[in-house]
């Protein structure tokens, strides 16, 4: 008779799980799920954030069509546009000015009070961009200065923008009576240049007035005319169309023949610089159109046929004077091109002809962005803003156009190409991402970076690996057991120390002491690893009873003292090393000095900084031995013992087993190791700020500084606008420290995993 | 006989010499992080033990180089330096070095220097007058000097001499304390307060009732000013009149007046005394004259606050990435990329994380959080600015893998029997990573934690652009409502290293601030690893006993 069983036994619901658990369960799995792929993608999301931010600055302009007002059938003589693009106007040869209303497309008709020029016919006429100014040639011989006079006021959130044109009085100028035929001027506060070319069919005559304007403590700056210079005879062949640069100190003549005469006023009087053609190599040289980009430094020309090519004025190697270089070269516009105008915010400018327009940069030599319309058009003018664009066409309809093109600087060539920048006398690489004047152009090449990143990287990895690696190899095969809890901590200990810390250390403390102490360092780097190798040599001679001693694996504590006593030793003869070997001669007082900072420059013409990348170099050890070093132990020791015990004993030596047997088992954890240590001192920041001068130079001198990306992030980010090149440079910055570190963090996994797998079959 | 001697040769063993070049590698490795604390602590630690003060007697004809200091130099010896001369002889034999001696001068406010450098050779005594004092002071840092005599408010004047005043002196700095205490109470804390609340009331204005709290709260305001400005009348009633070294005579404010010793009369344990003292006030004072008086209080705080709130973001977020990885997600190819690109994140320089703390947190969120929460205080930037919850997250986000990783492998290395055992008694798949296999991984976990503290407390880079500054107004968490405000800017120890080395105006003079910072640091991030370390060994032999 079996035992009844107890009640709860026979409770049929005894075997089921609770279903709180069954929920709880059911819901942890949802939420680890959902929570953990959430974790790690949003982690991985760094990635994708990082190449949204940076996507832009690669991205081509985008210019949208907005409108097209039809305007009364005239003849219009300039076309200009107020800095917010928002009314235009178009001047028409009597005089008058008609302005046209972005928004409504109104168009309504000013009058130019010119006073004693009124009524007479304007032959010519041209924009000031940086004056925000009009020239105009009257048909009796006569300049007029006009100021549109716009004004922006605001109601009710919606923006207005008036005009009120002013002229100044009518200055004669040349030939009296003889239509002016092209004008343009030059202001740079202090002296005004007005050139106008006049022709009446059979005289031609060019002529530059030049005004001097003294600053007055009060009021208003009074203007005196100081000199007036015929400049016909001065230029070869038919002057066919005058610029002249904002200094107001020159004046630049294209000829018909498509010759460019650059005259520079010396002194009292002009003086011809240079005498060029751009286009002399094409068969049809005559020049079309031409504008100064901002800053009216270059020229860009574009010739009869399409051609398009930027001069800029420098200083050629060996020459005194700057004169004007090609510089860029654009690929040709299909047609004929009709104008060209540049705009006031950076270095663009709009070619169009036939019915093509197209935006270019200058400097990275790139179109920014090229359409055919379906009209032909005849004139063109960008606002200051460099936002929206007005095209007039040959019906004489105005189409607007709204330019978004934020990182028009921006670009694959700017960024890692060689770009020849205004001013420079041949293409560079070149970081400069702030000066001083308005017209200044950032300069943001990554190259110097990335040059920097490496020269840093390189010189770390010089001084960490050796020792990295020999103490790995000593501490997994060599060192006695007992010893390892300790030595393998403290090198650890030496891995978490702040980067800061490092760096402070580095400026304050190394600097200055290497500063002064070069061959006494020299002499240590040389003198140590000798030092063990004969003390090492000698050792091994000795008959065994002095060598047993010493038990195997204690050698390194031998070395404590013993290294203390030699560094210390060749650290105080570095003084007597340096006045034997770095004397460097004063060649005018025949003064004899001992220092190597004096004799580095002397002997190979490279700079000597205290905060050089030798100091970098050895605190990057710091950052870098101890990861190497605990990688590479790891790779080491994983070694699998049979290996070694085999080899043992055949009969080889420890350190033929290490070096045969273990080393090249390990090979691959060593590079991985190595490789993980290349990724620390990659993205190493605060050493670098603080320890070098952080100057974006290219060149392998050890005793000059460099700019790493990492260190130029953390100097430039803080002050970069938000959503500026500048700022999406940075992020670049970081996407190749990213991607540069990843990749070979991840070759360094991959290479320990495979290993690990072969250890596992031995 | 000679077969013997090829015998010897031959025993001895191939490559010794190797062994011993290896050998180097690990003495120099080591001698380097015993240099680099050694250098540290030889430099932080006497940054608090009182300096005798010593008076330099320089050879006739030598003109002291502190401005009216005759042939004598006064103040505490900093170092000792030789200075080479690389000039060579005409038979280029090298000059003899030189000794420089560095002392620090004090009494900026008179002689416009803090150093004062003489040759060793120049210096025909050395003496150290008993009676100096050493008065430390808010302003202008410290003064030596020989006080003459005290000025009351009630004109009467107490001359040195007198036995009574050293008495007196003490009475009235600590006098003076207690009031600058209550004045920084008045100033900080209550028109502190009123001054938040009526930024909160100019942002709501057009409401009815806050005319009439302005009324009070501008009532309250004027009568705390008229309190602070009473007692700093009364500071600077009572005047010290002390001689420089130099014979100049100076007032100095008993209010200005922070602490002062004898430094020539004090014996070891009053030395000893003093040194702790010195501790203590750097530890809990907040820092002066552009941070390199002082203490570094507020720094201190910030780098605690800051990584407490890392820790609160990453443990959560990493371990259950962790779980997900190690026991729900299905092993293969993709997970075990996934693992490899995190493992990866964790050599991934910091400043990266950093550029993404900016664009994401401060720029993206906190600009949203501004439009829709603080949107009547814009364009002043709430969130949308530097702030440590968003420093905090930055840094969560760098150590995120560092916990993951650590996770993982303490719960890849609990024993497969121990989950087997608890399934098999019924456990559900969360009882038994519940119950089972997270205690077992707990100290793995701390560990990863342990680690990514250490990391988040030296980190700078990152810091640098999402919200650390060198001298914050207000500590992130205080009594003013809502207690904890996460949006505040901070000061962090690792920022102030960097702070006071390098952007300081007279970086000499930040010198012994800086290492004592650093000694500090260092102790807190090696205490941190070396807690992560231990944890570890302890963890690997519990499961190299174990029986399963």
């Amino acid at each position: 008779m079996p035992t009844p069983l107890p009640d709860h036994a026979r409770d049929e619901s005894r075997f089921q799980t609770a279903k709180t658990t069954l929920f709880v369960d059911r819901f942890m799995t949802v939420f680890i799920k959902f929570g953990g792929a959430l974790v790690i993608t949003s982690v991985l999301g760094i990635f994708v954030f990082i190449l949204l931010q940076i996507w832009p600055l690669f991205a081509p302009a985008r210019v949208t069509a907005l409108k097209s007002v039809n305007l009364p059938e005239r003849k219009f003589a300039l076309l200009g546009m107020d800095e917010w693009g928002a009314k235009p106007f178009l001047l028409e040869t009597n005089g008058r000015m008609l302005t046209v209303d972005a928004d409504s497309g109104a168009v309504s008709e000013v009058e130019i009070p010119l006073g004693e020029a009124q009524g007479t016919p304007i032959t010519a006429a041209a924009l000031n961009k940086r004056e925000q100014k009009i020239i105009l040639g009257t048909a009796d011989g006569r300049f007029v200065i006009v100021a549109p006079g716009y004004s922006s006021s605001e109601q009710n959130g919606v923006q207005s923008i008036a005009i009120n044109p002013k002229a100044e009085p009518p200055v004669a100028i040349g030939l009296p009576g003889v239509p002016i035929v092209d004008v343009a001027y030059g202001d740079s506060g202090t002296s005004k240049l007005v050139v106008a070319l006049q022709s009446d069919g059979e005289k031609t005559q060019l002529t530059a007035s030049l005004f001097k304007r003294k600053r007055a403590l009060m009021g208003r700056s009074k203007e005196e005319a100081a000199g007036s210079f015929d400049l016909t005879a001065l230029v070869p062949g038919r002057p066919d169309k005058i610029l002249v640069p904002g200094t107001g100190d020159s004046v630049v003549v294209l000829t018909e023949s498509g010759s460019v005469c650059y005259l520079a006023l010396v002194g009292e009087a002009f003086e011809v610089r240079q005498v060029f053609k751009p286009f002399e190599d094409l068969p049809e040289a005559h020049i079309n159109a031409a504008a100064f980009i901002f800053g009216d430094v270059s020229i860009s020309f574009a010739s009869d046929s399409g051609a398009n090519r930027v001069f800029s004025l420098y200083y050629p190697p060996g020459g005194s004077k700057r004169t004007f270089g090609l510089t860029h070269e654009f690929p040709p516009l299909e047609v004929s091109p009709v104008f060209l105008v540049s705009t006031l915010r950076n270095k663009a400018f709009l070619l169009g002809g036939g019915g093509d327009l197209s935006l270019r940069y200058s400097t990275t030599d790139s179109i920014r962005w090229q359409e055919r319309m379906p009209y032909r058009v005849a004139n063109a003018v960008i606002s200051g803003k460099y936002h929206r664009l007005a095209v007039l066409d040959e019906e004489n309809r105005l189409h607007f156009f709204a330019i978004h093109d934020p990182h028009a600087d921006s670009g694959w060539k700017a960024l890692f190409g060689k770009i020849w920048y205004e001013g420079a006398s041949e293409p560079k690489w070149e970081w400069q991402s702030t000066g001083g004047s308005d017209d200044f152009e950032p300069k943001y090449s990554l190259v110097p970076l990335i040059f920097g990143t490496l020269k840093g990287t390189l010189y770390a990895m010089v001084f960490a690996v050796p020792i990295a690696l020999l103490a790995a190899l000593y501490t997994s095969q060599f060192l006695d057991p007992r010893f390892r809890s300790v030595v393998k901590p403290t090198m650890e200990i030496m891995a978490s120390l702040p980067s800061v810390v490092l760096g402070f250390l580095a400026a304050i403390y190394v600097a200055p002491l290497i500063e002064r102490q070069v061959p006494s360092l020299l002499l240590c780097v040389a003198g140590v690893p000798l030092v063990a190798a004969v003390i090492g040599f000698v050792w091994s001679r000795l008959p065994i009873r002095f060598r047993k001693l010493i038990p195997p694996g204690w050698e390194w504590i031998v070395f404590l003292p013993v290294l203390l006593c030699a560094g210390s030793l060749l650290w105080s003869l570095g003084p007597l090393f340096e006045a034997v070997a770095f004397v460097v001669t004063d060649p005018a007082t025949g003064q004899k000095t001992a220092d190597f900072r004096a004799w580095w420059p002397a002997a190979t013409g490279a700079s000597f900084d205290q905060r050089n990348s030798l100091v970098v170099g050895f605190m990057m050890g710091f950052a870098v031995i101890p990861i190497i070093f605990t990688i590479a132990e790891d790779a080491l020791s994983n070694v699998p013992t049979p290996l070694i015990t085999a080899s043992m004993a055949c009969g080889a030596s420890r350190w033929q087993t290490a070096l045969r047997v273990v080393l090249p088992t390990a090979s691959a954890g060593i590079f991985s190791a190595l490789m993980i240590g290349l990724g620390r001192a990659v993205g190493e920041t605060m050493i670098v700020v603080m320890a070098t001068g952080n100057t974006p130079i290219m060149e392998w001198n050890i005793f000059s500084g460099m700019r790493t990306l990492s260190a130029n992030i953390a100097v430039e980010l803080p002050e970069a606008p938000h959503h500026g090149t500048l700022y999406r440079t940075l992020f670049l910055g970081a996407m190749v420290l990213f991607l540069l570190t990843f990749a070979v963090n991840t070759v360094a996994e991959i290479l320990r995993h495979r290993l690990r797998e072969r250890f596992k079959t031995i | 006989m000679s077969s013997d001697h090829d015998l010897k040769k031959t025993m001895a063993a191939k490559g010794e010499p190797f062994v011993w070049l290896t050998a180097m590698g690990l003495s120099v490795g080591l001698l380097m992080v015993a240099g680099l604390l050694g250098i540290i602590i030889a430099n932080g630690v006497p940054v608090f033990w009182p300096d005798r003060v010593v008076q330099l007697t320089l050879k006739p004809g030598i003109s002291s180089p502190v401005p009216g200091g005759g042939s004598e130099i006064v103040g505490e010896l900093v170092q000792k330096r030789v200075k080479r001369i690389p000039i060579l002889g005409a038979d280029g034999s090298p000059a003899a070095d030189q000794t420089e001696i560095q002392v620090f001068v004090g009494n900026k406010d008179a002689y416009a220097i803090n150093f004062a450098f003489a040759n060793q050779v120049d210096i025909a005594a050395e003496s150290f007058p008993p009676d100096i004092y050493r008065f430390e002071r808010l302003e202008y840092g410290i003064a030596f000097g020989y006080p003459r005599a005290i000025k009351l408010p009630d004109g009467s004047s107490i001359p040195a001499t007198s036995p009574d005043f050293p008495r007196l002196l003490a009475e009235l700095t600590n006098e003076a304390t207690d009031r600058r205490h209550q004045i920084e109470f008045i100033e900080k804390r209550e028109i502190g307060a009123i001054n938040s609340r009526l930024t909160e009331l100019r942002v709501k204005k057009g409401t009815t009732d806050t005319a009439a709290e302005l009324a009070s709260l501008d009532a309250d305001y004027q009568r705390l000013a008229a309190e602070a400005r009473t007692l700093r009348q009364q500071q600077a009633a009572t005047v010290l009149v002390y001689g420089t070294p130099t014979g100049l005579e100076r007032t100095l404010a008993i209010g200005d007046l922070v602490a002062y010793t004898q430094p020539n009369l004090l014996t070891l344990p009053q030395q000893a005394g003093l040194f702790l003292h010195n501790i203590w006030n750097f530890l809990t004072l907040e820092p002066r004259e552009a941070n390199t008086e002082g203490g570094i209080f507020p720094a201190i705080f910030g780098t605690f606050v800051m990584t407490l709130l890392m820790s609160l973001a990453v443990v959560p977020f990493g371990v259950v990435a962790a779980i997900y990885l190690r026991e729900y997600a299905h092993q293969g190819f993709f997970v075990r990329c996934v693992r490899i690109a995190v493992n990866n994140l964790a050599g991934v320089p910091s400043i990266v994380f950093g550029v993404f703390g900016l664009g994401f947190f401060v720029y993206f969120v906190g600009a949203s959080i501004d439009g829709w929460f603080f949107n009547e205080y814009l364009p002043t930037p709430t969130f949308g600015t530097g702030g440590i919850f968003w420093a905090a997250l930055t840094l969560a986000l760098m150590t995120v893998p560092v916990v993951i990783v650590a996770t993982e492998e303490a719960m890849a290395a609990v024993p497969r029997g121990m989950r087997e055992g608890s399934l098999s008694c019924g456990a559900s798949k969360w009882q038994t990573i519940q119950r089972i296999v997270l205690p077992a991984s707990l100290p793995g976990i701390l560990t990863g934690l342990i680690l990514a503290m250490a990391r988040g407390a030296g980190e700078v880079a990152p810091l640098m652009l999402v919200g650390v500054v060198k001298l914050a107004p207000s500590l992130p968490i205080d009594g003013s409502f809502p207690f904890v405000h996460l949006e505040r800017k901070f000061m962090h120890l690792g920022f102030h290293i960097y702070d006071l080395g390098f952007q300081s105006p007279d970086s000499e003079a930040a010198k012994p601030m800086v290492f004592a910072t650093t000694l500090l640091l260092i102790a807190l991030v090696v205490v941190l690893n070396l807690a992560a370390i231990l944890i570890r060994e302890k963890l690997r032999k519990k499961y190299a006993t174990g029986a399963f």
